[in-house]
């Protein structure tokens, strides 16, 4: 068995696994954690603490005017290496056959040329991310290693992807391999780390709307 | 060795049997603008082999299905074929050679002696390990003793064919007789991989025909495989690769995108993941090759081919267990059973810190203070 | 399921494989590189190559890079072991080259660029060759394959 056939194979159906059970351990814990019965008294109504939540989801997403000076740029840093991570992790023709094979739909692939702009983007982004994060006095001291391992990982992810359509480094299987490798790394690291993110953040955003809401204070 | 003086130079035999170096200047040529070499390459190879003398080659056979010796034999263009025999002397090959039985394993074992530790061993098929490597066995003797044999007196030993290479189909799982490839049986001497299913006729001509020239192994790669030859994948010099990079592949083998000779890759073309001539050489004096004939490239030329699932699973499939790629309804299943466990996890955890903040908090001097949870 | 004759095609013109395709701008690069080893070739001696074959481009591209060398004044066939055809293009010191076997397919055809074809030269063996071959012949017509001393194998 070869590298590539390791990565695809084993290693990636435990991967797969651990994935799976990580995700909706922890989800399964913050939804049972333990809730305190809200006594005070509601200002608004379900209805509208309802509404108020969903709007946050949306409102928190944007950049609050009075502080957009200060947060503009690690906003604006953010926002864009994740639009190029959506592009090159869903639209490039490979990814879409891999992906596609588990839930059995393929959908249109953009041109491999503007996949790898994007990715050649979306590199030089994370390096300047990781460069604020180690110059930013504040972020400095927030950091921890779960930081500094997330982003490993997905840009382990995202330069050996980059080298195997460079062929660069080593044969074009080898470099492969290691890209479903490093892709099995995530899958395994994505519970336990910072990058749950993705399944916290749009219902986090939405509880604290709603309780903002309750009690009458803007979402 | 006084006899190999008096051995005539390829020019001197050639001249003897009438061909003109100005023909063998064309065949020259004509082999340089196949490999793709540079043309003048052309020139410094006539030159390098008219000076040059044949060195003596012993073909053996193993495991194989004679479909590399067919490949050069049968090979379109006459010149390759005889340019190769003209350039060596093959003094031993039980599929070609007039003599059978015990003449024959005399020839071999004369030209091994005058030519000792000179002349070149070129193989195929893999050797059978298995019980003391009985599945092989001719003229008495196991495929791999004649193998030691062979190889000890050996300047080098070049594997045609995949199986020789890497085992290809006779040690495809599950093995049964333990075939093995040709450079794991031979330490220490120099091997050189020609690699497919068949090779290319004018990938091995060309790395015999380099061999002569130069005297030594050429460049290799990871594989053992000539870099001139090996040294691309079958995707980067494939003719439909503005395809791949547009982003447009055919679906189906019927589709519109087929017709159109769109990129192979979702129907399981192995070229990125192949490295070989296919696209360049080309097959049939030329003429095409699998790809430009609708067909994905199998990857015959890499190591376990057979081994990697179905030749029309894309590249990037997911491939668990011996089935190949994974489906929607399996990948569903091991998704859910996973997130049972996870969820079983989850409860049993909740429960457990559940209990041990009760247990805490009728504990009389508890350091949580702050237990006003109702 | 449809019929093949169903399966709508529309063919993507490929610059790459199809002749019919438009003309790159590759011409001017083979051109432009002609031209640096015509300039070589006067300063070193260096004879120079294209193999027609393997350049990328269209059958349209390698008739409209043969037409843009023109026709000069050489025409020399050779036959060895099927024909050969050199011609020397407008632009004197380039050649273009074609090699066939026997059966008249197409084995080589070549941009050549030196002041003659290697194929045309004859080498100092084989004029030392011929010398003794016609000497033997006038003086000892038994001995006529004198230029090989050596048994055969």
């Amino acid at each position: 068995m070869d590298l590539v056939d390791f990565a695809r194979g084993p290693a990636l159906k435990v991967a797969f696994v651990i994935f799976f059970i990580g995700v909706v351990w922890r989800l399964v814990n913050v939804l049972l954690l333990h809730h305190r019965r809200n006594l005070s008294e509601p200002r608004r109504g379900v209805a509208e603490s309802v509404f108020g939540g969903l709007k946050a989801m949306g409102s928190r997403s944007w950049p609050h005017p009075e502080f957009i000076k200060r947060t503009i740029t690690g906003e604006a840093l953010g926002y864009s290496y994740h639009i190029g991570l959506f592009i090159v992790i869903l639209l490039f023709a490979p990814h879409i056959i891999f992906f596609g094979s588990f839930i059995g739909v393929r959908w249109p692939a953009l041109p491999n040329g503007v996949v790898t702009i994007f990715a050649v983007i979306t590199v030089t982004l994370f390096v300047a991310v990781l460069f604020r994060r180690l110059a930013h006095p504040v972020l400095r001291r927030l950091s921890n290693f779960d930081d500094f391992f997330s982003w490993f990982v997905v840009a382990l992810l995202l330069v050996t992807g980059l080298m195997a359509t460079a062929h660069v480094g080593a044969p074009y299987p080898t470099i492969l391999g290691l890209h479903i490798l490093s892709f099995d790394l995530l899958l395994i690291w994505y519970p336990f780390g910072k990058l749950m993110h993705a399944f916290y953040i749009f219902p986090t955003r939405a509880v604290d709307g709603y309780l903002l809401t309750r009690k009458g204070a803007p979402s | 060795m006084a006899r190999l003086e008096l051995e005539p130079t390829i020019g001197e035999l050639l001249d003897r049997q009438g061909v003109s170096r100005r023909s063998f200047f064309k065949y020259c040529t004509a082999m340089a603008s196949l490999l793709a070499l540079p043309p003048l390459a052309a020139r410094a190879m006539a030159e390098q082999l008219l000076a040059a003398r044949r060195p003596s080659v012993i073909y053996l056979s193993f495991q194989e299905c004679t479909g590399c010796l067919e490949s050069l034999t049968r090979s379109f263009a006459p010149t390759i074929e005889n340019l190769i025999f003209n350039v060596v002397s093959l003094d031993y090959d039980d599929t070609l050679m007039a003599a059978a039985g015990a003449q024959a394993e005399q020839a071999r074992e004369q030209a091994m002696r005058a030519n000792y530790g000179k002349y070149l061993l070129v193989v195929d098929g893999a050797v059978p390990t298995g019980d003391g490597g009985v599945y092989h066995c001719a003229a008495g003797r196991t495929g791999l003793d004649i193998l030691a044999t062979c190889a000890k007196g050996a300047a080098a030993i070049v594997c045609v064919g995949t199986c020789a290479s890497f085992g290809g189909l006779p040690s495809a799982d599950p093995n049964p007789t333990d075939a093995r490839a040709i450079s794991t049986l031979v330490p220490g001497k120099p091997v050189v991989n020609v690699s497919g299913c068949p090779p290319i006729p004018e990938v091995i001509a060309g790395t015999l025909l380099q061999y002569v020239t130069s005297g030594r192994v050429p460049d290799l790669d990871e594989h053992l495989r000539p870099t001139v030859f090996f040294g691309n994948s079958i995707h980067d010099r494939c003719y439909r690769r503005p395809f791949y990079d547009q982003g447009k592949f055919a679906k189906t083998f019927d589709d519109a995108g087929a017709r159109n000779g769109w990129c192979l890759y979702e129907l399981g073309c192995k070229g990125p993941t192949t490295y070989n001539a296919c696209a360049t050489v080309k097959w049939n004096n030329a003429v095409s090759f699998p790809i430009q004939s609708g067909h994905p490239c199998l990857g015959c030329a890499e190591p376990d081919f057979w081994d990697h699932g179905s030749f029309y699973s894309p590249i990037p499939s997911p491939r668990w267990g011996k089935a190949g790629e994974v489906s929607p309804a399996q990948a569903g299943a091991i998704a859910a059973g996973a997130a049972v466990a996870g969820a079983a996890i989850g409860v049993g955890s909740v429960l457990l810190g559940r209990r041990r903040i009760a247990r805490r908090q009728q504990e009389p001097k508890s350091q949580s203070d702050k237990g006003n949870e109702e | 399921m449809s019929t093949l004759a169903q399966i709508p095609v529309c063919v993507e013109p490929v610059t790459v494989s199809h002749g019919e395709a438009t003309v790159g701008g590759g011409i001017g690069a083979i051109l432009t590189e002609i031209a640096e080893r015509l300039e070589r070739l006067a300063r070193t001696g260096e004879p120079g190559a294209i193999d027609l074959r393997s350049l990328p481009i269209s059958p349209a591209d390698r008739a409209q890079l043969l037409q843009a060398l023109g026709t000069g004044e050489v025409d020399a066939r050779v036959q060895a072991n099927g024909e050969s055809r050199i011609r020397e293009t407008a632009v004197h010191g380039v050649w273009w080259t074609q090699h066939r076997d026997l059966d008249g397919a197409l084995l080589a055809s070549l941009i050549e660029i030196a002041r003659i074809p290697d194929i045309l030269i004859v080498g100092a063996d084989d004029l030392l060759r011929g010398a003794s071959r016609l000497r033997a012949s006038l003086s000892f017509p038994s001995a006529a394959q004198g230029e090989s001393p050596h048994g055969t194998t």
